[in-house]
């Protein structure tokens, strides 16, 4: 008796482990799936109306169309992203993705952003430069750009000189923890740090001085150019028609388009 | 963003949740049942495997199994994932984490049960598929009420994880929300809708409870 129940404890597994590889199988619809983190405004994010929008998603939505794929927004958890990409369960990232130490790690667009990593403080801590970060903790998002900045050779100096540079998996976090006092200062993206404070500008401070200029594009898996080319040739499209200046107006107030299609012609 | 869309969203978001929730318990209920009756079985090679079993699935991070069942078939075998596995990988995870914990749970309700009540049932004639289904696992299911209640609710919590493979479930939102609206709000919310879930369930294990108190 007790050995049926085995045998049918066997029998269950493996069934269920079927049907599981079954679902593993892909489809063959024709979608661009953008791998994001949605608790990046201004870049990818949950909008008003409580649909994902957002300045990349914006483009990468107009770019599918124009591409004649499918859009599929697919929020992944940032530590996960090189899995999601190099297993295909997204096609690219297209996330205020910074390309500077990573040239080598992706297969990128060209660059169609410029963008830096700034120190977002309390208004009232007093810092003005970055000798005021002494003995300060400092938080940066787990796997970021302004990680892989603070911890270059060039600012181990700087490095040093913080209490404690703190590691949190989102920037969401990061912020409660300022408004909270938990922390002294967030590094970040600038127009992440301009869109958190919005509204409450007397009550925050972002210092002047880059702590690494960067450059943004839409990341593929390494080795995948030919759906890097067809999006370049998209880009380059929207660059012309002025897609690109309409919606970075929109959600930055200012043109940030760098791609040679965006320069006017000489 | 109003209210009522913050509020529809995290609803959207808690049937997810509540999807995980109800598939995980259907599955793993009977599957944990299987899994303790052959981690006692006589067999040696079919208890060492069930024992190996536990003790993976209880000594790893349910986080780490969602993410080796998720990217386990393209990484070890090479298979190309189609977004409609994302789901499906985490009930398998979810499953054959919480069957493990369950079948420890039956295994210690089924040893608790006193030699004497096989014996009266054989005298009574009964064949040892009948003792099982009809006077041993009645008494069971008794004992083992409160730890499955322990269980569940951590249950209902640990759907949460299910981000770690980008589904997103109630509190992904909740945080998505939090970024771009700049309050907690969303986060209270999510709470709200976690404790009353929670309760609802504990109300209904109690009154299951109740009523197999029969001897009393």
């Amino acid at each position: 008796m007790k050995k049926n129940f085995s045998v049918i404890a066997i029998v269950v597994v493996l069934a269920a482990l079927f049907v599981g590889i079954l679902s593993v199988q892909a489809d063959g619809v024709k979608t661009l799936i953008v791998g994001f983190d949605q608790n990046f405004p201004p870049y990818g994010y949950v909008g008003e109306d409580g649909e994902y929008t957002g300045y990349d998603l914006e483009l990468a939505a107009e770019a599918a169309k124009r591409m004649e794929l499918e859009i599929v927004y697919q929020p992944i958890d940032w530590d996960a992203k090189d899995l999601e990409l190099d297993s295909g369960t997204i096609d690219c990232i297209w996330n205020g993705f910074t390309m500077n130490n990573r040239e080598d790690k992706y297969t990128w667009t060209e660059a169609y952003k410029g963008a830096g990593q700034v120190f977002l403080l309390a208004a009232d801590s007093g810092v003005t430069d970055y000798s005021g970060l002494k003995g300060k903790v400092v938080a940066v998002q787990t796997d970021s750009a302004g990680l892989y900045a603070i911890q270059d050779e060039e600012n181990k100096d700087l490095l040093d000189s913080f209490k404690e540079l703190l590691v949190i998996p989102q920037y969401n976090e990061a912020f409660m923890e300022l408004e909270s006092g938990a922390i002294d200062a967030i590094i970040l993206d600038i127009d992440v740090a301009k869109y958190q404070i919005e509204g409450k500008e007397d009550k925050y401070l972002i210092l002047d001085e880059f702590l690494q200029k960067e450059e943004y594009g839409v990341g593929f898996k390494l080795g995948n150019t030919e759906l890097r080319d067809k999006v370049q040739v998209v880009l380059d499209e929207m660059a012309k028609d002025g897609v690109f200046a309409e919606l970075s107006e929109k959600y930055f107030s200012y043109d940030s388009c760098i791609m040679a299609a965006c320069q006017p012609e000489k | 963003m109003t209210l009522t869309t913050i509020l529809s969203k995290l609803a959207g978001g808690m049937l997810t949740s509540f999807s995980i929730f109800s598939l995980t318990l259907i599955f793993s209920l009977p599957l944990g049942l299987l899994v303790a009756l052959a981690r006692m079985s006589k067999n040696a090679l079919v208890k060492g495997i069930m024992r190996i079993y536990i003790s993976i699935m209880r000594g790893t991070p349910l986080m780490l199994q969602l993410l080796v069942v998720y990217f386990g078939p393209y990484y070890v075998f090479g298979i190309k994932l189609s977004p409609n596995y994302r789901y499906w990988a985490v009930i398998i995870a979810f499953v054959i984490n919480y069957a493990a914990y369950f079948a420890e749970i039956y295994r210690g309700g089924i040893e608790s049960i006193a030699p004497g009540q096989y014996e009266a049932a054989k005298v009574l004639g009964y064949s040892s598929s009948q003792t099982f289904v009809k006077i041993i696992l009645p008494q069971v299911i008794k004992r083992i009420i409160p730890s499955i209640t322990n269980e569940v609710i951590t249950l209902i919590k640990d759907t949460s994880l299910a981000f770690a493979i980008a589904v997103t479930e109630m509190f992904t939102i909740a945080k998505a929300i939090a970024s771009s609206e700049k309050t907690l709000m969303a986060y209270v919310f999510a709470g709200i809708f976690y404790y009353v879930f929670n309760f609802i369930v504990a109300m209904i294990m109690e009154r299951i409870e109740k009523k197999l108190n029969y001897y009393h």
